[in-house]
């Protein structure tokens, strides 16, 4: 019996076990769910609701109209008629001195206006201020005109929309030209009013009739006057539309076969090889359109080799065909060249940089001022982020000077005038600096608002200084102390 | 063999010595767990918001797997944008949760639609390693909501934190434990 197990059911035992091991095993295996911790993550799980970024609403238009007791400057010769001023350079020619710094006390605030919540800038032709407001108390955009000389209202006309609170409400800037003012609302709403009456002129909605998709946080593209035209660029169902300043009729519309999106970014003029073009950004590529012509507003050259999906800064439009673009959340810029081989143009990336590697403005545009770029530099721009730098377009990558980290200035506007920077921070500091290229040379600092998020741009008008906060806007007298 | 015998001690010798010895090292046990007791009542370990750096060092350095540190979302400083630098990765083809479009590595935040614009974002604690990708997106261009701290209810509060001694901005420091939260921007 025992020789029986020894040799029979021994050897047997080990393959069995082993057998019963593997089985085990592989039932194991089989019945086991490697990654049944894992989540998935795939689109749609947000719930996003189909319909997003317009207004649905119709608007009227002229809606609503209020006249009020102000009336214009006297003799005011001088306007600010446009995002970044007349010669989109965004520096005032005008012939005032302006002192380096205004004392103890700062310079005196002629007058001061309460706004609704937003980012919205003025603009100043014979002796009136316009800005498009949003009055969230009648849920209307309202444009409303201001007296250059003591602030006090003169008109103001609006038509409603619901605009909901989205990093503040107001954004755009209004251009004054040919007896009228043009603004763009944040839901896409062009309108066109007299300059002087606030009568109402025409309107066109981009959402409703050129289906444009309004971009993230609203529309910041401010309005081009060229003459006897409105463009602008409403992507959707045309990239670029050039309107009748008087009629409101639209004369040409720029194909956009490419289904390019609109930018927070605005049209800028150039000529190049004796040919007026507008620069446009577009979310998806770069655009040429013609500007005048017979090509008029066909496309002259086109690219998509930076495209970034947020872009709030202008195209910068520099000598010989470059223009220098820039963006945020990570973008950077990018510096191209326009070429014309025959009767075609072309354009050539010079350069592309990250933030850190290179000059980059994350929502201010920056100023081309002796050959030389200035700007704030966006806030993943490393150690130098947020700091107000000079570099040259040659060599993006070398910096020539920065305020260094003592001076930090945020998302705020800068200006040039009188051979000075100002430059407002976030928080309603104003800082002058020497406009120069060899050092920053800071020259006086001011606390002139009390609010936050001082991002609108701002405008000089007989050596007055317009600028705001995220809720009031502020008139300074840069000839006089207080 | 003098010498030998001269380094032995008898039974006596041994039981006093020892006595002598357990006695000051329990002492000094006490002392110390007294000591221990009394700091850890008092304070706990917490990051500091504005000396952060988001180096990712909480995630690799802390004694417990995952971390003690998470992200914690301050509601009422989110814009609740859609485009939230946050959760998406820069320059995002398309603003959905696929998870190649995410900035966490783990999908740990959660993304749901309120109505249009307004998007809300929820931090799922379980998942959340304490690396602060989204903490750096956030406070790059947005309202900076989103912040670090260490855990209470997962910390073990050891006497000497490993991600302190990691730390190469010095943002850990002890805050009273009544108080064991340091928030930027927001008081609580």
């Amino acid at each position: 019996m025992k020789t029986i197990l020894i040799e029979k059911v021994l050897p047997l035992s080990v393959p069995a076990t082993v057998s019963l091991i593997g089985f085990v095993f592989l039932s194991w295996w089989i019945t086991t769910d490697p990654v049944k911790h894992l989540n998935e993550s795939i689109p749609g799980m947000d719930n996003r609701s189909a319909e997003m970024a317009g207004s649905s609403e119709t608007v009227i238009f002229d809606a609503y109209f209020e006249l009020f007791e102000g009336v214009p400057a006297e003799n005011s010769l001088g306007s600010w008629p446009r995002f970044r001023g007349r010669y989109f350079d965004n520096i005032s020619r005008e012939e005032t001195e302006i002192p380096d710094s205004w004392g103890e006390t700062g310079p005196t605030i002629v007058w001061s206006q309460d706004l609704g919540e937003g980012f919205a800038a003025p603009v100043a032709a014979n002796g009136r201020v316009y800005i498009l407001d949003y009055d969230e108390e009648r849920k209307m955009d309202m444009l409303r005109c201001f007296s250059l000389a003591d602030g006090k209202e003169i008109w103001r006309r609006g038509y409603e929309i619901h605009i909901k609170r989205n990093h503040g409400m107001s954004r755009t800037i209004p251009a004054v030209g040919n007896d009228v003012v043009v603004t763009i609302g944040p839901l896409g709403q062009v309108m066109c009013v007299n300059a002087e009456t606030g009568d109402f002129l025409w309107g066109i909605d981009l959402h409703k009739e050129y289906e444009a998709e309004i971009p993230l946080w609203y529309t910041g593209q401010c309005p081009l006057i060229d003459d006897s035209m409105v463009v602008v660029a409403p992507g959707g169902k045309a990239l670029m539309i050039g309107i009748d300043c008087k009629t409101g009729d639209v004369i040409w519309e720029t194909p956009n076969q490419n289904n390019w999106k609109m930018s927070h970014s605005s049209i800028m003029p150039m000529t190049f090889a004796n040919t007026k073009m507008y620069v446009y950004p577009a979310i998806g590529g770069i655009v040429g359109v013609s500007a005048e012509g017979e090509t008029l507003g066909s496309i002259l050259w086109e690219t998509a080799v930076w495209s970034p999906q947020v872009i709030a800064p202008a195209p910068l439009v520099l000598d010989d065909g470059k223009i220098f673009f820039s963006a945020s959340y990570g973008a950077g810029s990018a510096m191209l060249q326009v070429v014309k081989e025959g009767e075609q143009f072309t354009v050539d990336t010079l350069g592309t940089y990250t933030p850190k590697e290179g000059f980059s403005t994350e929502q201010q545009t920056p100023i081309y001022y002796q050959g030389y770029l200035f700007g704030i530099l966006p806030k993943d721009a490393g150690a130098l982020r947020t700091e107000f730098a000079c570099y040259h377009p040659d060599d993006l990558t070398q910096l020539v000077w920065s305020s260094g980290k003592e001076n930090r200035f945020g998302l705020g506007p800068f200006i040039l005038a009188d051979g000075k920077f100002f430059i407002l921070d976030d928080v309603g500091v104003l800082t002058v600096a020497e406009a120069n290229t060899r050092a920053y040379n800071q020259l006086a600092q001011y606390k002139i608002l009390d609010g936050q998020d001082s991002w609108g741009p701002m405008a000089i008008v007989n050596g007055r200084l317009l600028l705001r906060d995220s809720k009031k806007m502020v008139c300074i007298d840069l000839n006089a102390s207080s | 063999m003098k010498k030998e015998n001269d380094k032995k001690i008898d039974r006596r010798q041994f039981f006093r010595s020892g006595t002598r010895t357990a006695v000051i090292v329990g002492l000094g046990g006490l002392t110390a767990h007294a000591a221990n007791q009394a700091t850890a009542k008092d304070t706990v370990w917490q990051i500091d918001p504005n000396l952060c750096v988001q180096c990712e060092q909480c995630a690799e350095n802390c004694v417990l797997s995952p971390s003690a540190v998470k992200c914690v979302h301050i509601y009422d400083m989110c814009g609740y944008c859609d485009l939230c630098s946050g959760y998406f990765e820069p320059n995002t083809d398309e603003l959905n949760t696929g998870a190649e479009n995410q900035l966490c590595p783990t999908s740990a935040i959660t993304r749901t639609f309120i109505e249009d614009p307004y998007f809300k974002y929820d931090i799922d604690e379980e998942k959340c390693i304490g690396c602060g990708k989204c903490v750096k997106g956030c406070g790059a261009f947005g309202n900076g909501s989103l912040q670090l701290q260490v855990r209470h209810d997962r910390c073990v509060n050891c006497n000497q934190c490993a991600i302190a001694i990691a730390c190469p901005a010095d943002a850990f420091r002890r805050v009273p434990a009544d108080h064991p939260y340091l928030l930027r921007g927001y008081d609580i």
